[in-house]
C-alpha cells in the first residue's frame, strides 16, 4: 500500500472535508492558483473554484477576522497563516474575536474554524520562518491548539477540528511536511481533540512533547533503549486543551519526566505541564521535572551551527534523561 | 458643520418616504434617546456599574441605516450603537438586562455595558477592540456571498477606528469582492479625546473609499431622512451584488466618551452649535411641518415609551445575576468542560 506523507495527509483531508461538507472554504496568501507555497491546498482551486479556495491579499488581519465572520453566519472557514511568523497581525481577530465570541455572546454566536499554520525549524528557515508560537495561542483560553506529528494524526487531528464547534490553531510543521510518511486508512477516520498519545511504552522514564520533538523524542529514548533505560514516549498531539490524564498516569508509573519543546524555553507550553505534574502528582515523583527546549533568544537564527545548536535533539534529550535517572 | 434650518415646508413626495417610514425612524429616535438619557441617569445614581456610553446627539446615524432591515441583515457594532439595537429590535428587555448584567441578559452578564448583542436579530455582540467587528462584519458579508445570499451587513465604527490596520485590510477586502455591506462611519469628530485633524490628513472620511475601488460619500448625520435615504440606497447595491458603500455621517456626541469622561478637551461654544442641530427635534419638526405629527401625539409616545422603559428597569432591577460558576461555561463546546480548581 502507498504511504502518504504529513502534506499529502492535509491536502487529502482538506479534498475530502471540501467533497463531504459545501459549508468548508479555504482562504488565504497564495493558496488557489500556486496551490500553497508548501503545495498543501494544490489542485483544490481546480477542484472546487474560486468561491471556495479563495487567494487572499496579503492581510492577515482579514484572513483570520474575516473567517471568523463567515463562520458566524454559518460557514466553516479554514484560513491559512503561510507562516507562523505572520500571525502576528491576526493577533487581535484570534484573541479578541475568535477565542472569546462563545464567551462573550454568552453562547449564542460560536467560531467553528480552523486556522492552518505552517510552522517550526529545522529548516533553514531563519528568524522569520521558523517560528511556532504555540505558547501564545495555548495561554488563551476558548482556543484549541493542535500539532500533529504523524499523517494519520494529520488527517484525523484536522477533521476532527474541521468538524468541531470551537476555533482550532492548527500547525504543521513544514519539517515533517515530506519527512514523515505512513499507510493510512481507506476509510473516514477522525482523532480526538485533546487526547495524547503513549507511542513506545517503557518503565523507567516519561518523555513528553509534540510536533517535530516528538521525533527527537523517539530517537532519544531508542538510543536509550540500548543503554538499558526504558523511556515512555507520549506525543501530546493536542496542546490546548492538554490531556493531562495520560501523562500523569504515565508519570505514576514512571516517577521520572522530561519534557521537551522546540520553542523557548520561557512561559513554554512545557512549563505549564511542569508546573501542573508539580502541583499535582508530587508524591509520586521521585526527580525534578526537566524540560528540554530551545533556547530563550528572540528566534531560530539562520546559520546552521546557530540553528542546531538552538534547537533541541535525540542527543540532548538523551543526557538529560541520563541526567535525570541518575537523580 | 451643524445642520441648518429646513426652510419651506415640505411635501411627503418631496422628502420621498411614506408616512410610516418617518413615523417608524421617529419613534425609534425617540426611544433611543429616552433609552439613553435613561441610561445616564441611573448610572450616575450608581444602578449598574462599570461605565456608560452614551449615543446622546448621533441617534440618526445608526436609527437612519438600520431602520428597515431584515432579521438576517447583520449589525456589526462598535460600542455607541444603541439606536441600532432599538430599531434593530432587540427586546427592550435585552437591552436594559445587558446594562445590568443580569442573568436574563444574552451575554449572561459576562461582557460589560453597551455592548449589547442578540443573534436572533442578527446583532453581534462586539468586542471592544474598535474596527473589530468592521473585520468580523466584513467576513459575515464574505459568508453571504459564498453562500449566495441577499443580505447585508452594516458596519458601524467612529472616525477614529479608521486609523486602524484591520479596518484597512477588510475594507480592502470588501472592495476586491464587491461584497454586500455597507460601512458607516460616525464622524463625531473626536476620538475619544483626539479631535478629527489629528487622527487623519484628509477632511472627509469618505475619501477612504476612494483607495479601494467603491462609493463613499459624506452627509448631515443629524438628518435622519437623508441618512435613511442615504443608506438605503447603498442596502439596495449590496443586495445587488454591486458592492459596498462608504457612508460617513456627520454628527457629535454631547457627552463624554463614557460617562467617566467630563470631555473637557471640547470647548463650550463647539458643543453648544452641534446641540441646535438636535437630529430628534429636527425629525421631529419636519413631522410636525408634514403635518403627520403633534405635540399631543408626542406627550402620548413619550408616556408610552417611559412606561416601556420603567417595566424594563424594574424588571431587570429584580433579576439575579447568574451564579458565579457560570464565569466556566460558554468557552467551549460542550465536550470541552475548562479546568476547575478547587481553592
Amino acid at each position: 500500500m502507498k504511504k502518504t506523507t504529513l502534506i499529502e495527509a492535509i491536502t487529502q483531508t482538506l479534498f475530502e472535508e471540501m467533497e463531504r461538507d459545501d459549508r468548508v472554504f479555504l482562504i488565504g496568501q497564495d493558496i488557489g492558483l500556486y496551490g500553497g507555497v508548501f503545495k498543501a491546498t494544490k489542485g483544490l482551486l481546480d477542484r472546487f473554484g474560486p468561491e471556495r479556495v479563495i487567494d487572499s491579499p496579503i492581510s492577515e488581519v482579514y484572513i483570520a477576522g474575516g473567517s471568523v465572520g463567515a463562520a458566524m453566519v454559518g460557514l466553516r472557514p479554514i484560513p491559512e497563516i503561510q507562516f507562523a511568523d505572520f500571525i502576528t497581525p491576526s493577533m487581535d481577530q484570534i484573541i479578541q474575536q475568535a477565542a472569546k465570541l462563545r464567551y462573550r455572546t454568552g453562547g449564542q454566536w460560536t467560531c467553528p474554524m480552523t486556522i492552518r499554520v505552517c510552522c517550526g525549524g529545522d529548516v533553514g528557515g531563519g528568524l522569520y520562518h521558523s517560528q511556532i508560537n504555540e505558547q501564545w495561542f495555548f495561554s488563551q483560553p476558548g482556543l484549541q491548539v493542535v500539532m500533529p506529528a504523524t499523517p494519520y494524526d494529520a488527517k484525523g487531528l484536522l477533521k476532527s477540528a474541521i468538524r468541531g464547534e470551537d476555533p482550532v490553531i492548527y500547525f504543521e510543521h513544514k519539517r515533517l511536511y515530506r519527512w514523515v510518511k505512513e499507510e493510512l486508512p481507506e476509510d473516514d477516520f477522525t482523532v480526538p481533540i485533546g487526547k495524547a498519545a503513549v507511542r513506545k511504552e517503557g518503565d523507567d522514564i516519561t518523555i513528553v512533547s509534540y510536533g517535530f520533538m516528538y521525533h527527537r523524542s523517539i530517537e532519544a529514548a531508542q538510543a536509550l533503549e540500548k543503554e538499558g533505560v526504558s523511556a515512555e514516549v507520549i506525543d501530546m498531539r493536542t496542546i490546548s486543551p492538554w490531556d493531562r490524564e495520560t501523562i500523569y498516569e504515565s508519570v505514576k508509573k514512571t516517577s521520572k519526566v522530561v519534557l521537551v519543546q522546540e520553542s523557548s524555553k520561557t512561559g513554554g507550553v512545557m512549563g505549564e505541564v511542569s508546573a501542573s505534574i508539580t502541583e499535582e502528582m508530587f508524591d509520586y515523583l521521585d526527580a525534578p521535572v526537566s524540560r528540554v527546549c530551545g533556547l530563550d533568544v528572540p528566534a531560530i537564527p539562520f546559520a546552521p551551527p546557530m540553528e542546531h545548536f538552538f534547537l533541541p535533539n535525540a542527543e540532548k534529550i538523551a543526557r538529560v534523561v541520563k541526567k535525570v535517572m541518575e537523580y | 458643520m451643524p445642520a441648518t434650518k429646513i426652510a419651506a415646508k415640505p411635501s411627503l413626495k418631496q422628502i420621498g418616504l411614506s408616512k410610516e417610514t418617518l413615523l417608524g425612524l421617529y419613534t425609534n429616535l425617540l426611544k433611543t434617546r429616552m433609552l439613553d438619557e435613561r441610561f445616564r441617569k441611573l448610572f450616575r445614581q450608581g444602578r449598574f456599574a462599570g461605565t456608560y456610553f452614551s449615543a446622546v446627539g448621533q441617534e440618526a446615524t445608526t436609527v437612519g441605516p438600520t431602520y428597515g432591515l431584515r432579521d438576517e441583515d447583520i449589525i456589526a457594532p462598535s460600542h455607541r450603537e444603541i439606536g441600532a439595537a432599538v430599531t434593530k429590535g432587540i427586546p427592550l428587555v435585552h437591552i436594559v438586562a445587558q446594562i445590568y448584567a443580569r442573568i436574563n441578559s444574552p451575554d449572561k452578564g459576562k461582557t460589560h455595558p453597551c455592548h449589547y448583542g442578540w443573534r436572533e436579530k442578527g446583532f453581534i455582540s462586539p468586542s471592544s477592540t474598535l474596527a473589530g467587528q468592521t473585520v468580523t462584519g466584513t467576513g459575515c458579508a464574505m459568508g453571504f456571498q459564498i453562500q449566495k445570499k441577499d443580505n447585508v451587513v452594516i458596519a458601524f465604527f467612529g472616525e477614529g477606528a479608521t486609523a486602524r490596520g484591520g479596518w484597512h485590510e477588510a475594507v480592502n477586502y470588501a472592495g476586491i469582492h464587491k461584497l454586500p455591506i455597507i460601512y458607516v462611519c460616525q464622524n463625531n469628530l473626536w476620538a475619544e479625546s483626539v479631535p478629527a485633524h489629528r487622527q487623519a490628513g484628509i477632511k472627509d472620511f469618505s475619501d477612504r473609499a476612494k483607495a479601494y475601488g467603491f462609493p463613499g460619500i459624506t452627509i448631515d448625520g443629524n438628518d435622519v431622512v437623508l441618512v435613511h435615504k442615504t443608506a438605503a440606497k447603498a442596502i439596495e447595491r449590496a443586495r445587488n451584488g454591486e458592492g459596498p458603500t462608504l457612508i460617513e455621517c456627520k454628527t457629535y456626541r454631547w457627552y463624554g466618551h463614557s460617562e467617566i469622561d467630563p470631555a473637557d478637551y471640547r470647548r463650550e461654544e463647539e458643543i453648544i452649535e452641534w446641540k441646535k442641530g438636535d437630529p430628534i427635534a429636527r425629525a421631529e419638526n419636519l413631522l410636525l411641518d408634514l403635518g403627520i405629527h403633534t405635540s399631543k401625539k408626542r406627550e402620548a409616545m413619550v408616556e408610552q415609551i417611559n412606561q416601556e422603559i420603567d417595566e424594563a428597569v424594574a424588571a431587570c432591577e429584580k433579576e439575579k445575576y447568574a451564579e458565579p460558576e457560570e464565569a466556566y461555561n460558554d468557552v467551549y463546546s460542550e465536550n470541552f468542560p475548562v479546568r476547575r480548581d478547587d481553592y
